[in-house]
């Protein structure tokens, strides 16, 4: 796969490359600016960019911008969104063009290789993933309103991987359930919580941080 | 000794010129802005008397710290721009404009009479002492008795001479104490009073804790980004490279005896330790503070609420750094009081702002009676008034509680 990477500390710069490197893929760009990402993205039209949020001269959301930007101009772009911290509003942001291809993870989580590397091969296959900690946040702000509390503790376990993005293979793989149970889960979940059942993973993603981030 | 004397002498004659000048002046003055007064020229001819005064209350300040020896420094403030009208309100509603002009009329008598006082006085001391030299040239055989003697015959004459020159010391005294009281009523009139005095130490103070309060702020942000950019990215760049370990020993055929287990410890170790430093940061200065500014961070703290929040704001204006921090700060602590204390399960912030003041008001539908002296809010409030804001609870028992943040701020 190829990839770019935007990041503007070295040490993680080099990291992450030799990581991607070790492990199959090529790195085509690694640079440490949103504006030199922007053109590298533009020239090398890589399968997926990995960006942290926070990028030189200002060093607030200039990776995060850039990224948005990238996937306005082409809707196509998959980009991993990595960063030291998570914003639900970031997570709302990158998810509302209702494009898959974008993902949202904090920088610890490459070190959990396998789940990092899977993260990278879902995005860009056009998934969506989002930070246990963006969906953690999620839940604890709405544990006293809205369906949620009507859910058993499976569908609630079955909710969060729906939100973080994973597919009802990986559900199952995850819970160690049969599909034809997590099929269950998911329509009553999306009965309770009054939602059309959707079929693919991004727009389930969608669907619950669009019902998370609703206005109380 | 002998220069301090001739300088209080200089200063004394001198004195007869400038009261001459300032008599000039304020007679010129009062009749030429009295009668313009009526006219348009009023306004530029204040403005030019009072040039004219500050011109010749600057020599006068001159004169008078030569003599004692110290510089007077001046007292007016700085000059502001605008209209005629604005500057003549502003020089007029200036002390020192009046001070000068009282120094200038005082001086017309003070300066008279120390002036011709001290010609007099060393004129006859020193016609004393050479009195030897010229007392023959006029004789006067009619003159009363104790000048008679002593002007017509020689050994009067140097009478005379030694007198004189015992008064000496007397004369150079009085020539000093004279224009020494004269300088110090100079200087009481002419150097900045009290008012201006404390006026400027009340902007000196005012500018100092700015800038430390600024300084500060930029302070917490910078420990915020260097614990971003270094512990964080240390730790995370360790854990990339256990992982890569990791897998390498995986791969490598389950040779590690043990080692494997170590490793995965170490980056559990190492996701704690991120952890805890992530929590840390938010207690500093949260991120997306940083990045979005007071709106956003209120959004995304009013989301991590387990209350019903409602935020309230027109604008996505920035503001200073330590204003965000405080207003920040602020909402941060009231919601978690109204949660943990208060068994409240909604409450709204408002947001507003007005030319110069950021107001920020927390109410919840609590059951009341927080403690204004706890030690949560009584930080806040110190944080609050470092920068010349009021922190105001209400918190009748049985609610609302309703906490208050206003900040000055100049747009």
């Amino acid at each position: 796969m190829r990839i770019v990477i935007a990041e503007d500390l070295l040490l993680l710069r080099e990291g992450l490359v030799r990581l991607l490197t070790d492990t199959g893929h090529t790195v085509v760009a690694a640079v440490d600016n949103a504006d030199s990402l922007v053109a590298a993205v533009t020239e090398q039209r890589p399968d997926l960019s990995i960006v942290d949020v926070r990028l030189p001269p200002g060093f607030r959301d200039e990776g995060l911008r850039a990224a948005l930007r990238l996937r306005a101009a082409d809707p196509d772009t998959r980009v991993l969104i990595v960063s030291q911290y998570v914003e639900r509003a970031y997570a709302a942001e990158l998810l509302a063009d209702g494009h898959g291809g974008v993902g949202y993870l904090l920088k610890d989580r490459v070190t959990a290789l396998d789940d990092f590397l899977d993260a990278v091969e879902r995005v860009a296959a056009g998934g969506t993933v989002m930070d246990p900690e963006v969906v953690r946040q999620l839940f604890t702000r709405n544990s006293r309103n809205h369906g949620i509390d009507g859910l058993t503790p499976r569908e609630r376990e079955v909710l969060a991987l729906m939100a973080e993005g994973l597919s009802n293979s990986a559900i199952c793989a995850r819970l160690v359930l049969a599909p034809v149970s997590v099929e269950k889960h998911i329509t009553n979940i999306l009965a309770k919580l009054d939602l059309p059942p959707a079929t693919t993973a991004h727009r389930r993603v969608r669907a619950v941080l669009a019902y998370l981030n609703a206005p109380l | 000794m002998t220069k301090a004397t001739a300088r209080a002498l200089v200063y004394l004659v001198s004195g007869v010129v400038a009261s001459a000048a300032g008599f000039a002046f304020s007679l010129a003055a009062l009749v030429g802005v009295g009668l313009l007064a009526v006219t348009q020229l009023g306004g530029p001819a204040f403005l030019g008397a009072a040039r004219v005064s500050r011109t010749l209350a600057g020599i006068e300040r001159r004169r008078a710290g030569w003599v004692l020896g110290a510089t007077i420094p001046a007292p007016y403030l700085p000059g502001t721009a605008g209209t005629i009208r604005q500057r003549v309100t502003a020089v007029g509603t200036q002390p020192a404009t009046w001070r000068d002009l009282a120094w200038l009329v005082l001086l017309i008598p003070l300066g008279l009479a120390g002036g011709c006082a001290a010609l007099v006085v060393t004129a006859v001391d020193l016609g004393a002492i050479v009195a030897p030299a010229w007392a023959w040239a006029v004789p006067n055989p009619r003159a009363p008795f104790p000048m008679k003697p002593l002007m017509t015959t020689p050994s009067g004459r140097i009478v005379l001479t030694v007198l004189g020159l015992l008064l000496v010391p007397v004369v150079a005294w009085l020539l000093r104490t004279l224009a020494v009281l004269q300088a110090r009523l100079a200087r009481a009139l002419l150097a900045p009073g009290t008012h201006r005095r404390l006026v400027e130490q009340a902007a000196h103070l005012a500018a100092t804790r700015q800038r430390v309060v600024d300084a500060q702020a930029a302070e917490l942000r910078r420990i915020e980004r260097d614990l971003h950019d270094g512990a964080q990215a240390r730790i995370v760049a360790a854990g990339m490279t256990l992982a890569l370990a990791a897998r390498k020993l995986r791969t490598g055929g389950g040779t590690g005896g043990g080692a494997e287990a170590d490793v995965a410890l170490a980056r559990r170790q190492l996701d704690e330790a991120l952890a805890e430093l992530r929590r840390l940061v938010r207690g500093i200065h949260p991120p997306i503070l940083t990045d979005r500014g007071l709106h956003a961070a209120l959004a995304a703290l009013a989301g991590d609420s387990p209350l019903t929040v409602e935020v309230r704001a027109d604008t996505a204006d920035r503001y200073p750094a330590a204003i965000e921090s405080a207003a920040y700060f602020v909402v941060a602590e009231g919601l978690a009081n109204a949660g943990k204390h208060a068994d409240a399960t909604t409450c709204t912030i408002d947001i507003s702002r007005t030319v110069d003041t950021l107001r920020i008001r927390l109410a919840d539908n609590g059951r009341g009676g927080a403690d204004p002296g706890g030690s949560g809010l009584d930080g806040l409030r110190r944080r609050v008034e470092a920068l010349d804001g009021v922190l105001t609870l209400t918190s009748p028992v049985g609610g609302p509680t309703i906490l208050d943040a206003e900040f000055p701020c100049a747009s």
